[in-house]
């Protein structure tokens, strides 16, 4: 692997200095945020938070958790992994929860299920990952947000599997690139919606990149979230910029359920506040 | 033949001062003595790069399901070392549990942050950046935080990405400095089986009971450990030098017992 490939999936992407204009030409010219997601909530569509859990009856989220599952790690189970429903679910961190209120101030009417693989068990933690994954996509979940990867090798082929399953089965993964120089999986993989955080407030304001690993760039620097135990606190991390586009891509497909994974992205890419319409 | 063993026994005395003379030129003293002084220099040397009031680094206690804190630098003091959180409570047991480092400020309204604990420490924490350290091998070591950045309300970004940086090679020398010192209990260990099965084991026995106290001897055998690495990752000529140097050793030894004579 070229040292190229394995430089840090970073926010200099999408800093002013490094930051491309793109334009919008053809068909994609006629894309904009009012045909996009005007008077969208999200309605009906239903996010999993695949993360530490997600504190239900937090201030910050409404009515919005609509349920949930405990996936455990089990080395007697089949396949290692127990997976248990959790209606009223929790937050061990606040990791989630954070993700969750992001989601909900973008998507007020979004249907948010907390999916918890964090566990005291350090081996089981990508099989927990792996299987709360599928767990949402065979729950037919419209937006999966993974603030959370793995950068072990030997899952690879695993998350490869996952990401062209939610592919196909009409599931978009908006996961948020490692903080930590070196691969990532599933945010480097192309059917994925990938996420770094760049500088800017404005929750609406984020950006597309063409050069990999990472497409996207969205509010994660200084971000004021809810935390568990009814908290709040000011959070910084790329996992805390995927939210953003969840909770936009959730307002996206809200009002245009007809769009697949692919089209969602490209709709996305339209209206990023780096696109130049011609004439504009 | 006695002439030609003499002369041979000079050759290599001098060729062995020779070595150590080179391995010292070339840095190993530098190298810290012991993991706790190692942990320590990361510390002091992650505030300072980062600015910040504090730092320290929790290890794994696999036994206990733990976070414990091995090395604290600043404000937050000794009186830290020793304690230990379970896996999944706080900041730094999520980043333990994720292996994604994570920067909060204004963490007095976070309760996460054990508030009691901390008051005990007198020390609370405005800021927090906290990082997995991770082996070469993907294991997660245990978490380096650096706290209360100076001159700023919070870590950012690039702190973020330098410190993943910093604590890659931390992990790695942390990393290393257990396996030295899990070579020389295994070695140690290996060698009291060796002893046990010889006819007069007593002398040697006690010596090793002594190294494993973490004695001069240990410390010796630390030193061995560690210069086979330094050697080792010197190059292919040193390496090919060494062994031979080591195999005449070794071999004169062997002859040298058989006639009934101490190798010096």
């Amino acid at each position: 692997m070229s040292d190229e490939e394995i430089r840090p999936a970073w926010s200099h992407h999408f800093s002013k200095e490094l930051l491309q204009e793109l334009i919008a030409e053809g068909p994609l010219a006629g894309i904009d945020r009012d045909w996009a997601w005007k008077d969208s909530a999200g309605k009906g569509v239903r996010v999993a938070i695949v993360d530490s859990g997600v504190e239900h009856d937090h201030p910050a989220l409404g009515d919005c958790v609509r349920g949930g599952v405990i996936v455990e790690y089990d080395a007697r189970a089949e396949d290692n992994y127990r997976i248990k429903p959790d209606d009223k679910p929790g937050d061990m961190s606040g990791h989630g929860t954070a993700c969750a209120g992001i989601i909900h101030s973008i998507a007020p009417e979004a249907e948010i299920y907390s999916v918890r693989v964090l566990g005291r068990n350090m081996g089981g933690r990508a099989i927990q990952f792996a299987a709360g994954l599928d767990w949402a996509i065979e729950n037919n979940m419209d937006v999966v947000n993974l603030s959370l990867s793995t950068s072990l090798e030997e899952y690879f082929g695993v998350f490869h599997d996952l990401a062209d399953q939610a592919y196909f089965k009409n599931s978009i993964l908006v996961s948020a690139v490692n903080n930590i120089s070196g691969p990532s999986y599933p945010s480097l993989y192309s059917s994925v919606v990938s996420v770094a955080a760049h500088e800017e407030k404005d929750t609406f304001t984020y950006y597309y990149n063409t050069k990999p690993p990472v497409e996207f760039g969205a509010p994660g620097i200084d971000v004021e979230v809810a935390w568990n135990r009814r908290q709040y606190i000011t959070a910084t991390g790329n996992s805390f910029a995927a939210p953003h586009i969840a909770g936009i891509t959730a307002l996206i497909r809200s009002k245009h359920p007809q769009l697949t994974p692919f089209q969602v992205k490209t709709v996305l890419m339209a209206c990023a506040s780096n696109m130049r319409r011609q004439g504009k | 033949m006695n002439i030609n063993q003499d002369n041979f026994e000079e050759n290599l005395s001098a060729q062995l001062q020779r070595l150590l003379e080179s391995i010292q030129a070339t840095g190993r003293a530098a190298l810290p003595k012991s993991n706790d002084a190692l942990l320590s220099s990361i510390v002091e040397t992650a505030a300072q790069i980062f600015g910040a009031a504090a730092a320290s680094i929790l290890l794994v206690n696999e036994e206990e399901e733990a976070l414990e804190f091995k090395v604290s630098y600043g404000q937050a003091d000794h009186d830290l070392v020793g304690t230990k959180f379970p896996y999944d409570k706080g900041i730094a047991g999520y980043v333990f549990m994720t292996g994604q480092p994570i920067a909060t400020s204004n963490v007095r309204q976070d309760k996460r942050f054990d508030q009691d604990f901390a008051k005990s420490t007198g020390y609370v924490p405005n800021s927090i950046l906290a990082t997995p350290l991770i082996s070469a091998g993907d294991r997660i070591l245990g978490v380096m935080e650096v706290l209360d950045k100076i001159d700023a309300a919070s870590f950012d970004m690039q702190d973020m990405e330098l410190m993943g940086m910093f604590a890659q090679q931390a992990a790695l020398a942390i990393d290393q400095s257990q396996q030295i010192e899990n070579i020389a209990e295994i070695l140690i260990a290996g060698l009291k089986r060796l002893v046990e099965e010889q006819d007069n084991p007593a002398e040697l026995a006690s010596a090793l009971d002594q190294a494993g106290n973490g004695n001069d001897s240990l410390s010796e055998m630390l030193e061995l450990a560690d210069l086979f690495n330094t050697i080792s990752a010197m190059g292919k000529s040193e390496r090919k030098a060494v062994m031979q140097i080591l195999r005449t050793f070794a071999e004169y030894g062997r002859s040298a017992a058989r006639r009934g004579r101490n190798v010096r």
